[in-house]
């Protein structure tokens, strides 16, 4: 089975040239697509951006959907999602943010609290079919 | 089309690293179904004693993902077929010395990384599982 690297499909969504992250965008293996975390970043500067939970959502639905349909996927296509938000007090208004992206047919989800980096509000973990 | 794919244990070569065999728990150390491997979260372990091991955070780090090669080569497979993996640090803090421990495992071409730290038990520093591809 093939292992393939998709490439930033933008400047600013390449983490590892603006933060670091050792890692690669996503890897496409076997009609699947995994993402590495995505977060609020500028697509085109590469900046952070922080905001509410609901800013920063719009922000990595924004990238996921560079990232997903540069690969020739898309937000149609999610098939699972972890959803990492910093309290749980917030799961409402993450639901509220979300529904809006998966319209067509939301894909399997798990919401977990835990701490991202920088302090950012919610971080997506995404497989996509291809 | 109705397609079932097989499903088969993976199990290290290193007994004392078979975590869930030595405590008598419910789950198994990887499943391969088709040619994808799932590990289950990989903690770190001496594996030359099967005893924890809770040192330096980039040593804990390197040990955990010492005994992943090795899980994957037990499976026939490599740390260069990881598509997608999750680290997870009990301290959020711990970020950056992972990263520099970790990057001497994937030298080309990376997984795709999720990475966030939660409440771990048992005082471990990380917890690292992950998706491959079989050999």
């Amino acid at each position: 089975m093939m292992r393939d690297v998709i490439a930033a499909p933008r400047p600013g969504l390449d983490f590892r040239r603006h933060y670091g992250h050792h890692q690669s965008p996503a890897i496409r293996a076997g009609g699947l697509i995994f993402c590495s975390g995505m977060l609020p970043i500028d697509p085109d500067t590469g900046e952070r951006r922080h905001g509410t939970l609901t800013e920063e959502a719009h922000c990595i639905f924004g990238n996921l959907k560079l990232l997903l349909e540069s690969a020739g996927s898309s937000l149609d296509r999610l098939v699972q999602v972890h959803a990492l938000i910093y309290d749980s007090i917030e799961y409402d208004v993450l639901n509220r943010v979300y529904r809006q992206y998966v319209a067509n047919g939301p894909p399997a989800r798990t919401v977990w609290t835990a701490q991202s980096e920088a302090g950012f509000k919610i971080q997506l973990d995404v497989v996509a079919a291809a | 089309m109705t397609e079932t794919l097989a499903r088969s244990v993976i199990e290290p070569q290193n007994p004392r690293l078979n975590a869930s065999r030595n405590a008598n728990l419910p789950h198994v150390p990887g499943i391969r179904i088709g040619d994808y491997i799932f590990l289950s979260g990989m903690v770190p372990v001496d594996p030359e004693t099967g005893e924890r091991f809770h040192g330096p955070i980039g040593e804990q780090v390197r040990m955990t993902l010492g005994n992943m090669r090795h899980m994957l080569e037990s499976a026939g497979t490599s740390l260069a077929r990881v598509v997608r993996i999750h680290v997870v640090l009990a301290d959020i803090a711990d970020m950056a010395e992972m990263d520099r421990v970790y990057r001497e495992f994937f030298p080309v071409d990376p997984p795709a990384r999720t990475a966030w730290s939660m409440q771990l038990r048992f005082g471990n520093g990380c917890e690292i599982e992950c998706l491959a591809l079989a050999g």
